[in-house]
């Protein structure tokens, strides 16, 4: 058997999550061999995967990513060509009440992922999930991959810190390892405590008749919001080039939480101020304000180029919690 | 009418600065408690001198068993001593065990410090209690300005500098989040006598004045053409202190703004010695030669020693704290080393006279 006709494989940690789902059929659709983790896998019931429907074509197992000797041992039997790191404690306000266990399932994970590469097959290319909050408050100008880091939650600090472990792995044993630090991506695989979700999903019960109020915190802060499932691609793209090197993935467009809601209501053709009221006690302890990218390194280098962009992320969302057809990709 | 005197806590009392700063509090009245991991040998070499038993009238400091790595511990210590200041300098503090011990080193330097400003938290003292973290100069890594002052992009190069990176970054957010007094010092290089004896100053010294006394052959050490910037730990530790009594928290950097290779420091320890020392070859093949009547090869590099990312230069801007404390270093660089040397030659001399009369000296090896 040829070398060029054995299927590549990969490992998605943490393939329970939104990202985990859209990229499992993205490799799937490429003639992968896909292999996916979770804490564990016996009680999970990949929601994400079965909605998309490629819960059957997908191999999972239980991978405690903290856990070294569980990682070595199921690197060494999976032996894939491609890991993708994209486990972890994910939310932002939880990592204020949870500050050690997000370091822990995160940075620690990371550390193990790459340790264990070290110790079974350097060849072996790594992606790391970033995240955009580690930029923090941005101000006007769009961050990339030159900018400064200036975490500003539990969160933040743990994935600068992992993506720093990914940086010292790569320059010190030169491991193809990279981050993908992506800014805000959503799909309607996001759980409602994400507050983009909670807007759809409130939108659309009040369009069916729902009295109910939308309470959110700040609604004045700005982010690049984008579709999940044109981003999975790109980190994909990112271990399928020459050279490894961390990636700012976003659409470049930012607009206010509030412009969010207004095009969620206005598709469900209501107005969004009779229904929407700002708590403050919803408001993080510290919260960027603004988040602007610039995605220029990406579309140069990974030709990759998001089509869905702005308001359209949010009328896809909201087409697909009225259970409105919506293509997947 | 006195004011009660204030409580200190120090996390690494045992460690070089842990030693110059517990005797730097009380010699400010403080009352002054320090944790240390427990050990099966003893570790407590560097603080026996300011050690009392407690058992005495008037007894200003105090030993307490705790670890980084054990949150109950902390809460427990905290909550007993009601701290009004905090320092963090416990830590695996070396940059070339970081990459054999790398989630060990995540976990008591990086979640460490999250433990500590937890259990202030935990325990209501967010107001009270005041946090030193001890950040460092080989957050700089890979140098993004020269030289580098609080301001410049960290760029941390060895599993080290990235656990030191978070401690740093979860400082600066618990002092946003939650409005603690929690600050950052950003020390550059401080030596001194009791620098541990695995660091390339303390390392030289030593075998220096080893070899001076014919106890040893040869010196082998890394990158020989690594910059730094070394101080003083004495004078480092006032800043510590000086940080945590300002109107509010602010994280500084703390260096002489010198700097010197590894091979000029191995020349400046050599002159002390009264030894002079002519160098030839270059990189894993430069050799230091004793320049007597028959030179003999006393320097050596081991590509062992070599980093698999080196950091190669590191020079601080402490403006800052000159401008905003007045905080200047009074300790030069030579005097750092004919201190350094002198004690070392000292304890050379005695396993000398110790071999001489038939008993066998410790010798120390890494």
């Amino acid at each position: 058997m040829s070398e060029i006709t054995a299927p590549r494989r990969a490992l998605i940690c943490g393939v329970s999550g939104q990202d985990g789902a859209y990229l499992a059929k993205f490799l799937l659709d490429k003639g992968y061999e896909v292999w996916g983790t979770s804490r564990d896998a016996q009680m999970n019931v990949f929601a994400g995967l079965q909605t998309l429907g490629v819960r059957d074509q997908i191999k999972t197992l239980s991978m405690s990513p903290v856990d070294f000797r569980n990682v070595l041992q199921v690197i060494s039997e999976i032996r894939p060509h491609e890991i993708y790191n994209l486990g972890g404690q994910s939310s932002v306000g939880l990592s204020f009440e949870q500050p050690l266990e997000t370091m822990e399932s995160i940075a620690f994970a990371t550390l193990n992922l790459l340790e264990a590469i070290r110790f079974v097959d350097s060849s072996i290319r790594f992606y790391n999930a970033g995240s955009s909050e580690c930029f923090g408050d941005t101000g006007g100008s769009p961050a990339d991959e030159s900018t400064p880091f200036h975490p500003k939650s539990p969160y933040a600090v743990a994935k600068a810190a992992a993506t720093w472990h990914v940086s010292v792995y790569r320059e010190s044993y030169g491991i193809f390892a990279c981050t993908g630090m992506l800014f805000n991506h959503e799909s309607p695989l996001r759980p409602e405590r994400f507050v983009t979700k909670k807007i759809v999903a409130a939108a659309c019960r009040i369009a069916q008749g729902s009295a109910e109020k939308l309470m959110l915190g700040n609604i004045d802060i700005r982010r690049d919001w984008g579709w999940a499932p044109e981003y999975v691609e790109a980190m994909w793209r990112m271990l399928n080039i020459n050279i490894p090197e961390d990636f700012v993935i976003a659409t470049g467009i930012t607009q206010s939480l509030r412009d969010f809601i207004a095009t969620v209501f206005a598709e469900a053709g209501l107005d969004w101020r009779d229904h929407v009221v700002s708590d403050p006690s919803l408001r993080r302890l510290s919260d960027p304000l603004q988040i602007c990218a610039n995605p220029g390194k990406a579309r140069k280098l990974l030709a990759w180029e998001p089509s869905c962009l702005g308001p359209e992320v949010a009328r896809k969302m909201y087409k697909a919690e009225c259970k409105q057809p919506i293509p997947i990709d | 009418m006195s004011q009660p005197r204030k409580v200190a806590l120090i996390t690494g009392v045992t460690g070089q600065d842990g030693a110059y700063l517990a005797e730097f509090l009380i010699n400010k009245g403080y009352i002054v408690h320090g944790i240390k991991r427990r050990a099966s040998s003893f570790n407590t070499a560097r603080i026996d001198h300011l050690y009392r038993d407690p058992h005495e009238d008037g007894v200003r400091f105090f030993l307490h068993h705790g670890d980084l790595t054990d949150s109950s511990s902390l809460i427990r210590i905290i909550q007993q001593v009601q701290p009004d200041e905090i320092y963090n300098l416990a830590a695996q503090s070396h940059v070339a065990v970081s990459f054999e011990e790398p989630e060990y080193t995540a976990n008591s330097d990086a979640l460490g410090a999250l433990r500590v400003l937890e259990a202030i938290r935990i325990l209501g003292l967010q107001k009270k209690t005041r946090f030193y973290q001890a950040s460092t100069s080989e957050l700089f890594g890979l140098v993004q300005e020269i030289p580098q002052k609080e301001t410049t992009p960290f760029y941390p190069r060895s599993p080290y500098a990235v656990a030191k990176l978070y401690a740093y970054w979860i400082t600066v957010n618990y002092r946003e989040a939650y409005g603690m007094y929690a600050c950052n010092g950003i020390l550059f290089n401080h030596e001194s006598p009791i620098r541990g004896e695995t660091f390339v100053t303390r390392k030289i010294t030593r075998a220096l004045a080893r070899i001076k006394l014919g106890l040893q052959e040869c010196l082998y050490l890394g990158n020989m053409n690594s910059l730094r910037d070394w101080g003083h730990a004495k004078d480092y530790v006032e800043m510590q202190w000086l940080m945590l009594q300002q109107d509010k928290p602010e994280d500084f950097v703390i260096a002489t703004g010198v700097q010197y290779s590894v091979r000029d420091f191995v020349n400046a320890a050599a002159k002390e010695l009264s030894m002079n020392i002519r160098w030839e070859g270059k990189d894993a093949d430069e050799v230091g030669y004793l320049d007597t009547q028959t030179p003999r090869a006393i320097v050596r590099v081991d590509p062992r020693y070599f980093r698999p990312t080196e950091v190669e230069t590191l020079l601080g801007d402490a403006s800052k704290a000159k401008n905003k404390l007045g905080w200047t270093p009074k300790i030069t660089f030579e005097e750092l080393v004919s201190e350094m040397v002198r004690e070392d030659l000292k304890s050379a001399e005695r396993d000398e006279l110790v071999n001489r009369h038939g008993y066998k000296s410790m010798d120390y090896n890494e």
